[in-house]
């Protein structure tokens, strides 16, 4: 493909601006539900992007004593790797034949990153609150990506084996149709929740007890850029799962399949409010027991196998 | 558990001579006065033979010198028993009861602080509630004090 | 730094500093953080982490152990940024104005820029004086 093409896909569409402005819309969902679920009025509208714009406008301050470089250049490398899954996943599901075989795996990667920079962050921030942080967000990334993994394997086999995004929209049934389907679902949508770092499992970030944590000597411009890799991540993941699971955004052509996608996308985005809003937070050791435990892994394990039985 | 009678008795009995008074403002409040070489064996009758309830001390500065209380407190009995010791003005100077009840550890600190009365034998005299540039020897709560911290 | 102002007044994070009070501006002032009040229509969050901060709300008249730190944090914090001093004893000490251990009021330590007197202020003059803040600074 052309490099003009390319750069039109990452920076324009469906790459950073229209994940941008989708993003912006999420985020003032996601605390407009939790407004209205509190009995609550909530934000107006653009005040996601207010909070943008008057990050932008702050003074930055790096920590003495921290790794600059590093500080500086994790939320970048974060919000790239967000981008680009993003426009990996749009991409599959508007241009079903363009992808290349193992894309799948390049975007499990890309949606790896993003903790992985919030990790670095912390490290680099010289604190020990953020390095306590930050050490817990790897204890997480530990916990939930292995059940997560595990249930990504159900629509791989489902798909007879391919590992190429196109191929999961062109299956006859997706995954969700059948047992496995759903119980691998229920565990994605679990470590989506960790993944997003939302309670249940954001104790990384717990305000009460670490002060933000990994972001606590963040401020001005990568401040911004890490909120802003957090709603596009609270974008991408729904839309991701939905690719995997449930038949994607217009598969099937026609705007009828595209309205319905689209649904798809916000039902899983209320799912997670109303998750955040309904649960307590639970301690580092029990999140980790829980996603290693029966309840999770051990469910994973049941999806693959009665996946690989033909259920 | 004992009566309150029983209670009154033994402190009459035990502390009665040493004591320089005792005194009923109430039949559930008594008052004994007495002298800072007392105090620990009058606190060990109190905490450890009749099992009173240690409650706090208080520090007061009087015309006729430095005062601390000692309050006990006896629930089943509903008795509250004061022990009242009156110490130089000048060096104020008591024992500590903190190797017999650790709970009066952080008070013993604070009048200490506020009063400048020297508790002996106490394990741990840091500074407690005062700023840490706050001068030392200057006693806020004293009589004497003239509001700045000189 | 005109528009960067007018960008804070928008969503304007608040840090509470509690240097020496009694409490009871803050339990009024986490009152006014409660759904009943809905401050977050006004995009008002409470932040954690004082690098994240736009508005230092303080109550207390300050205590002598207290004066260093809140300077230190009014440093920590990123410019454009604004003192609000909450209570009677914020200030101008209250009843604790001969008080030893008092260093002053707020503004004898960090500069600021509204003060809401009250012992306690209700949730509503608080927000209040926040709405007062930004018609000031926007």
């Amino acid at each position: 493909m052309n490099p003009g093409w390319a750069l039109l896909q990452i920076f324009i569409f469906p790459g950073f601006l229209f994940t941008f402005a989708v993003a912006m819309i999420f985020a003032w969902v996601d605390r407009k539900v939790t407004a209205r679920v509190q009995w609550r009025v909530g934000p107006p509208f653009l005040q996601p992007l207010y909070d943008l714009v008057k990050l932008l406008g702050k003074e930055v301050i790096v920590p003495a004593g921290g790794a600059k470089t590093l500080f500086l250049l994790a939320p970048l490398v974060g919000l790239a790797a967000a981008t680009v899954a993003s426009m990996l996943v749009w991409q599959a599901n508007i241009w079903p034949e363009s992808g290349f075989v193992g894309d799948l795996i390049v975007a499990v990667y890309l949606l790896t990153i993003p903790s992985l920079s919030v990790v670095l962050g912390g490290f680099a921030s010289n604190n020990r609150l953020a390095s306590l942080g930050a050490s817990r967000e790897m204890k997480m990334i530990l916990s939930y990506e292995l059940p997560f993994i595990l249930c990504l394997v159900v629509p791989i086999i489902n798909a007879g084996g391919a590992i190429r995004l196109g191929e999961m929209l062109a299956v006859e049934s997706s995954p969700v149709h059948h047992i496995s389907g759903i119980l691998a679902f229920i565990v994605a949508i679990l470590c989506m929740q960790a993944k997003l770092g939302l309670v249940p499992f954001d104790a990384a970030e717990a305000e009460t007890e670490l002060m933000s944590g990994p972001f606590v000597e963040y401020s001005g411009a990568p401040l911004a850029i890490f909120r802003l890799m957090r709603s596009m991540m609270l974008f991408v993941m729904p839309v991701f799962l939905v690719t995997m699971f449930w038949g994607g955004v217009g598969a099937g052509g026609g705007v009828l399949a595209v309205i319905l996608g689209c649904l798809k996308i916000v039902l899983l985005l209320v799912v997670v409010i109303l998750l955040r809003n309904t649960n307590p937070r639970v301690r580092i050791d029990q999140a980790v027991g829980f996603f290693w435990g029966p309840w999770v892994a051990g469910v994973g394990v049941v999806a693959v196998i009665l996946a690989l039985l033909g259920m | 558990m004992k009566g309150r009678e029983e209670i009154i008795a033994k402190i009459k009995d035990s502390l009665g001579k040493k004591a320089l008074s005792v005194f009923e403002a109430k039949p559930n409040r008594l008052y004994v006065s007495i002298g800072p070489e007392n105090i620990t064996g009058a606190v060990k009758l109190l905490f450890e033979e009749l099992l009173g309830r240690y409650v706090i001390l208080t520090g007061i500065d009087t015309p006729a010198g430095i005062e601390v209380l000692y309050h006990f407190s006896f629930d089943g009995a509903d008795l509250v028993v004061t022990l009242k010791v009156l110490l130089d003005k000048e060096n104020p100077e008591a024992e500590s009861i903190t190797p017999i009840i650790k709970g009066a550890e952080w008070i013993e600190r604070e009048i200490h602080e506020l009063l400048g009365v020297e508790f002996s034998g106490h394990p741990n005299m840091k500074r407690l509630i005062l700023a840490e540039d706050w001068p030392a020897g200057v006693y806020p709560l004293r009589r004497s004090f003239n509001g700045k911290a000189e | 730094m005109g528009l960067k102002l007018k960008a804070l007044c928008k969503s304007p994070w608040i840090f509470h500093v509690n240097t020496g009070a009694c409490n009871n501006c803050d339990i009024e002032l986490v009152d006014a953080l409660t759904p009943r009040f809905d401050v977050e229509r006004f995009g008002v969050l409470l932040v954690g982490s004082i690098r994240h901060a736009d508005v230092l709300v303080v109550t207390g008249g300050v205590t002598r152990q207290a004066g260093p730190r809140l300077k230190r944090l009014y440093e920590q914090a990123p410019k454009p940024r604004l003192v609000v001093a909450c209570g009677t004893c914020a200030c101008t000490k209250g009843i604790f104005h001969d008080g030893y251990h008092m260093v002053g009021p707020v503004d004898e330590i960090v500069p600021v820029d509204i003060y809401i007197p009250g012992c306690p202020p209700k949730p509503e003059a608080i927000i209040d004086g926040i709405v007062k803040l930004i018609r000031k600074v926007a």
